[in-house]
């Protein structure tokens, strides 16, 4: 836990450091755009995907549940200052793992089985944040988050029960998981240094991902995939 | 938007279909350009209908999407704005309530029956904005959500509704 103070309002957050101030805008700022870009790319296209009215509706109500992430981090994300320009997906460019094309429904469950996962361990960092609004934030979110990943995996577990599925699956993990670890950012992180410094989060890029990696493995393995080997795995 | 607030989502789910019912989902099928004479099945229980929609409806699902497309041509809609998503969790909160009502506590079937109240309450949005007249099928649609009723589509040639 962190020995800096706690942050309940956004009066107090004005009179923190400036180094303080910037470290909260960058990780609020990026998650209302993970949340847009997610729902954007991948939840909302995935409705089209799905293969029956079960599947659709659901899909849809997950669309509609990350853009209200999207919309709780970007209110907060204005009440902090980040300026309008900062918030648009034109103007930012997403991270790799946004980047690849949605192209199936199998690939979809997959990115909600292990990209909602690394979503999860970003929000649990953030929950005893020194930053209150953006703990609260975190708190509210949590449970969708794994309501989605769960939501992933169920799918998968459907979806292995023939091998032509098991198929479909492993290639649509072996497309994306390559890129999840990077979800994580760079090891020796000067910004996660900083965080780490004001509680805003409590671990280092390189433990959240080698955290990520072994619950990712726990998670496909019994369904009889595997993940692709990484130049990260030690 | 806020007139989406007020309404009885899901407060007539398995009551016996009314005449007035009927005549909606016989207008709203000639809508989307399949049979208005298709029988009706009627769901009497959250387990039934999740047992239909877990089945695929492709010629139902193009016909609306057909539709949506056609109207996304003159008007579009911002899935993220506010009042939006105030609606979307208003229908989340009527899908549980009435759920639990029934004794169902399937978190993931209350969110099927927000997210099919969410889509009709998209397209009935979709088709004013585009300037539709009343009888549109979309707007047909939405009526039987706001009298408390959860359409389901079309499988094996029977509209079902629960």
């Amino acid at each position: 836990m962190s020995a800096y103070p706690t942050v309940k309002t956004i009066d107090e957050f004005k009179q923190q450091p400036a180094e303080y101030q910037d470290a909260v805008r960058k990780i609020v700022r990026s998650h209302a755009l993970n949340e847009l870009y997610g729902a954007q790319v991948f939840d909302e296209p995935a409705i089209q995907l799905a293969p029956t009215p079960y599947a659709k509706w659901l899909s849809c109500r997950v669309a509609m549940e990350e853009y209200h992430h999207h919309v709780r981090f970007k209110e907060l994300a204005d009440q902090i200052g980040v300026r309008p320009e900062e918030m648009d997906t034109k103007n930012k460019r997403p991270l790799n793992i946004f980047e690849l094309p949605l192209e199936s429904w199998e690939q979809f469950c997959v990115i909600k089985m292990l990209g909602d996962l690394a979503e999860i361990l970003q929000v649990e960092d953030l929950l005893h944040c020194s930053f209150v609004p953006l703990r609260n934030i975190a708190r509210t979110t949590m449970p969708e988050e794994k309501f989605h990943a769960q939501f992933g995996l169920d799918f998968c577990v459907d979806l292995v029960e023939t091998d032509a599925g098991r198929d479909k699956v492993q290639r649509a993990v072996n497309g994306f998981y390559p890129e999840a670890p990077k979800f994580f950012g760079a090891s020796g992180s000067k910004n996660n240094a900083i965080y780490r410094k004001y509680g805003i989060k409590l671990r280092s890029n390189e433990d959240m991902r080698a955290d990520y990696m072994a619950r990712a493995k726990s998670t496909v393995e019994p369904l009889g995939i595997r993940l692709p080997e990484l130049k990260f795995d030690a | 938007m806020s007139e989406a607030l007020g309404e009885a989502w899901f407060s007539a789910l398995g009551a016996p279909l009314g005449e007035s019912e009927r005549a909606e989902i016989s207008g709203y099928l000639l809508g989307i350009g399949l049979p208005g004479s298709l029988p009706v099945r009627a769901a009497s229980s959250w387990r039934e209908a999740a047992e239909l929609c877990r089945h695929p409806a492709d010629e139902w699902w193009q016909a609306e999407e057909a539709e949506r497309l056609r109207l996304e041509r003159s008007a579009r809609l911002d899935p993220a704005n506010a009042a939006w998503l105030q609606v979307t969790e208003r229908l989340h909160g009527a899908a549980a309530v009435a759920a639990a009502r029934a004794g169902c506590a399937d978190a993931a079937l209350i969110r099927v029956a927000a997210g099919s109240a969410t889509y009709a309450a998209y397209q009935q949005r979709l088709a004013q904005a585009a300037g539709s007249p009343s009888e549109h099928p979309f707007l047909r649609k939405y009526a039987l959500f706001c009298g408390g009723r959860w359409p389901l589509g079309v499988y094996e040639e029977r509209f079902a509704i629960f």
